[in-house]
């Protein structure tokens, strides 16, 4: 068995010439500390976004856009199509599993301030993918056009209209339009297959490119440690094999989910029905949602929805500039402060996303 | 003494008497006696006259003075002849006023002038200057007596002549409203009601017996009494009480029996307007019952195909043979329950075996027996379609094209069910046969879901199996990698 490997390998490696690749990832090494669990959570983001690639490719097999055609073509899919069901229910499952490790993959690295200099691109990189990936989730949950989907993006684009100046324009652009109709699903179908996936690969390769350039980023506190007393491991193979076994325990978690819980199609959408009652965004918006909903109508002069969306814009901004204006951790110096609104954040949408939940 | 002391008493009691008499006199009555006239005559013979009112009471002015002057002085109040809608006012003066008819030793009620304002009658003219009814429209002006007395416009058996003096008229209508229809009395007059009345039965229903007097309102108005939900109980005004129709002998029940039937239940309980209600089936002006040769027509006129299959059937000429009327043979009339599969065969309970039994019209019985063999298995098997969509659809199983389809089943039982009117064993066979296939199809749709279903966890179970197997195994590789690598860097 072993020759066979070795035959193979030999047989690329004379054409491809495997070994100057194989020499760079085996001197790279990967830091390990009581906080490496946290690595992990990059690989996996990039394993579920194959599994998006892969899937959302087979769904587009059969797919249909258009206002006639969108929901029953996913209606054929999941139950005249051969595992059509398994693939959908994979689909969208992976798309929210995606959303959250990217979500933790984005907070460890807060955490770790591993944004500092020199990987401030790296961040920027990671930060546009995850507002690609919410822009993924959003444009996503409307294709199979069913009722809850049709009055959650209503809402949606209604409250990015609310943003002064470019909200009208903007929430004209993305529903084609003044209302949300078919115009609205051909363009977030050509967003989600298209735009968004076009923009996502650029930026993912910079991203790897970059991780594979700098390394892992080693801990503030172990930047002390001599590097020869650094403990750390091989990124090839152990790491790469961490990261698989992983992949493995997910890929078990996502067919158990599939299963158990098939993603459910719901009613068609019909505009000129009435929207059902307690209508939601998906759990990665509701924190915002929440928030808006607490906001009284008149904060001072200020209409209370628009203060709070500008608010959230702004809180993005800076959570977005945290490379530039966090000197402190660039200098290499721990910075509590930036720990304090972490755990603020984490806190915040938390509860106010389970508080979305329950009521 | 005693005696020439109670004469004295007498005399001084007819002496103020006669003065009394004297200052109360209607010497407006007096003077246009003097006239003659038309107005004079019919006053005497007024109500209100032989209560005290005077003329003063509706015209205004001082009915005490003989000066003319004096007694129509607008100063006193006079008004002459009222016009629009100051003729009801000076009506409500009074009848709208408890205490005033208290006093005229009245027990009449005071509401009808509010009534009449928010009755249909209330609206504007055409002329937009007054209401379209006053009070004398219909009880005179001159010459009002009580609705008990014969002569009245509004007493029973004239009711129907005042109302119609508008109401008949298709050019003063058509100012009003042009969809009303003008042959109301026409009708009426061939009703058992409108003949009754013009024979002089006061009892049977008028036209103020259904639509009110005062506070007519129209039919659209949910709270007229002829709003069709409302309808059964005007009816039964009069026809569920037993004393009033005992001359009559019919039957009071109708309206309890009504109540409970399908019809009666879709009327009044789920508030169907579209259900029918008593005059559906016996007509509103021209209410009578249905003859047996009609009762297939009033039934007809809502389940068209019911009443086609049946003139088309056997069962058509045997009925008229024997003078039994079509569908309330089977159906009844007042209390028509839902119609379920029991009515349908050859048990006790079946209407068929009424007529059908092993030895009288055999043929008959054999078809019921299998109408019903086929009813029966139409709805066992929807019933089992049903049963495994739920289940699959519990499931998490996509079958909503299945579950689309078991429309067509039921579609295809309500068919048969009409088709049970054709009376014929072939053609009932036929539909019957259309909703086994759907139900077959569905059933077996949603058997393959649930084998699916029970394929997708055995695949789960083979695949997490597989999976676990492999990440034990790189787990139990990477350890003696790492072993090794450990052992090495010593």
């Amino acid at each position: 068995m072993k020759t066979l490997w070795s035959n193979i390998y030999d047989w690329v490696d004379e054409r491809v010439e495997l070994g100057g690749l194989v020499e760079y990832m085996g001197k790279k090494y990967v830091p390990v500390n009581r906080h490496s669990i946290w690595y992990y959570f990059g690989g996996v983001s990039l394993f579920l976004f194959i599994i998006q690639v892969v899937t959302g490719i087979l769904l587009l097999l059969y797919y249909k856009s258009g206002e006639q055609l969108a929901f029953e073509s996913i209606q054929f899919i999941m139950s005249k199509v051969q595992f059509g069901w398994l693939i959908r229910s994979i689909h969208s499952w992976t798309a929210n599993l995606f959303i959250l490790t990217a979500m933790i993959h984005m907070f460890s690295v807060f955490f770790a301030k591993a944004y500092r200099k020199p990987r401030e691109v790296t961040w920027f990189t990671g930060m546009l993918m995850f507002f690609l990936l919410l822009g993924f989730g959003f444009s996503g949950y409307l294709l199979p056009w069913n009722e809850l989907a049709f009055f959650a993006t209503k809402v949606g684009t209604d409250i990015a209209g609310a943003v002064p100046v470019v909200g009208k324009p903007m929430m004209v652009f993305l529903r084609g339009g003044e209302d949300v109709t078919g115009a609205t699903l051909s363009r977030f179908f050509g967003f989600h297959v298209a735009v968004l996936p076009g923009i996502f690969t650029v930026l993912l390769s910079i991203h790897l490119l970059l991780v594979q350039r700098q390394g892992m980023s080693e801990l503030i506190s172990h930047e002390q440690i001599p590097p020869a007393e650094r403990k750390t491991m091989p990124f090839f193979p152990n790491f790469l094999l961490r990261d698989l076994l992983f992949w493995l325990v997910v890929l078990n978690l996502l067919a158990i989910l599939a299963v158990f819980f098939p993603w459910e199609l719901g009613k068609k959408a019909d505009a000129f029905a009435s929207a059902p009652s307690g209508i939601k965004p998906e759990w990665y918006f509701l924190f915002m949602f929440q928030t808006l909903k607490y906001i009284p109508g008149k904060i001072l002069f200020f209409d209370g929805e628009v203060l709070g969306i500008l608010l959230f814009g702004l809180g993005g901004l800076l959570w977005l500039m945290v490379p530039f204006w966090d000197r402190k951790s660039s200098r290499g110096e721990t910075n509590r402060f930036i720990n304090y609104i972490g755990i603020f954040v984490v806190f915040y949408i938390l509860v106010l996303t389970i508080v979305g939940w329950i009521l | 003494m005693k005696k020439t002391a109670r004469m004295l008493a007498g005399m001084m009691i007819l002496l103020f008497c006669a003065l009394g008499q004297a200052f109360t006199e209607d010497k407006c009555l007096t003077c246009h006696e003097t006239v003659g006239g038309k107005a004079v005559d019919l006053f005497k013979q007024d109500i209100h006259h032989a209560k005290g009112v005077s003329c003063a009471g509706c015209h205004g002015g001082n009915a005490q003075s003989d000066d003319m002057e004096k007694a129509m002085d607008k100063k006193a109040g006079f008004i002459g002849v009222p016009k629009g809608d100051e003729i009801s006012r000076a009506c409500a003066k009074c009848h709208g006023n408890a205490e005033q008819m208290k006093k005229l030793g009245s027990a009449l009620p005071t509401t009808q002038y509010a009534n009449l304002q928010m009755s249909v009658h209330g609206k504007l003219a055409t002329n937009g200057k007054e209401h379209i009814v006053q009070c004398i429209t219909c009880h005179n002006a001159h010459g009002v007596v009580s609705v008990k007395n014969p002569s009245s416009p509004v007493y029973p058996l004239n009711i129907v002549k005042t109302c119609t003096k508008c109401h008949a008229d298709a050019a003063f209508m058509r100012t009003y409203n042009p969809s009303l229809p003008v042959d109301q009395l026409d009708k009426y007059r061939t009703s058992v009601h409108g003949t009754r009345n013009a024979k002089g039965d006061f009892k049977v229903a008028q036209c103020a017996s259904c639509h009110g007097s005062h506070n007519i309102l129209s039919a659209k108005d949910t709270k007229s009494s002829v709003y069709p939900g409302n309808i059964p109980s005007t009816c039964a005004h009069c026809h569920s009480n037993a004393d009033y129709m005992k001359e009559y002998k019919i039957p009071t029940d109708q309206f309890d029996k009504f109540s409970k039937s399908v019809h009666g239940v879709a009327l009044l309980q789920k508030h169907d307007n579209g259900a029918p209600a008593c005059n559906s089936c016996h007509g509103n002006h021209a209410a009578t019952p249905p003859g047996i040769e009609s009762v297939s027509k009033v039934c007809g006129s809502c389940h068209a195909l019911n009443a086609d299959l049946f003139s088309a059937s056997p069962h058509k000429k045997a009925f008229d043979d024997r003078k039994l009327p079509e569908c309330e043979t089977c159906h009844g009339n007042h209390e028509i329950i839902v119609a379920t599969n029991k009515l349908l065969g050859v048990t006790s309970e079946a209407v068929c075996s009424r007529c059908h039994n092993e030895s009288l019209n055999v043929k008959g019985f054999a078809a019921a027996k299998s109408m019903r063999g086929l009813i029966d298995s139409l709805e066992t098997q929807e019933h089992r379609a049903i049963a495994l969509i739920d289940e699959a659809e519990q499931k998490g199983m996509e079958i909503s094209e299945a579950k689309y389809k078991l429309r067509d089943a039921h579609q295809a039982r309500l068919e048969s069910r009409t088709m049970v009117h054709s009376f014929n064993e072939a053609h009932f066979r036929e539909v019957a046969a259309k909703g086994l296939v759907v139900s077959a199809t569905v059933s077996q749709e949603a058997t393959q879901a649930l084998d699916e279903y029970v394929f997708r966890r055995v695949g789960l179970g083979l695949a997490t199996l597989v999976i676990t197997v492999l990440a034990a195994s790189l787990y139990v590789f990477i350890r003696r990698l790492e072993r090794r690598q450990a052992l090495g860097g010593k």
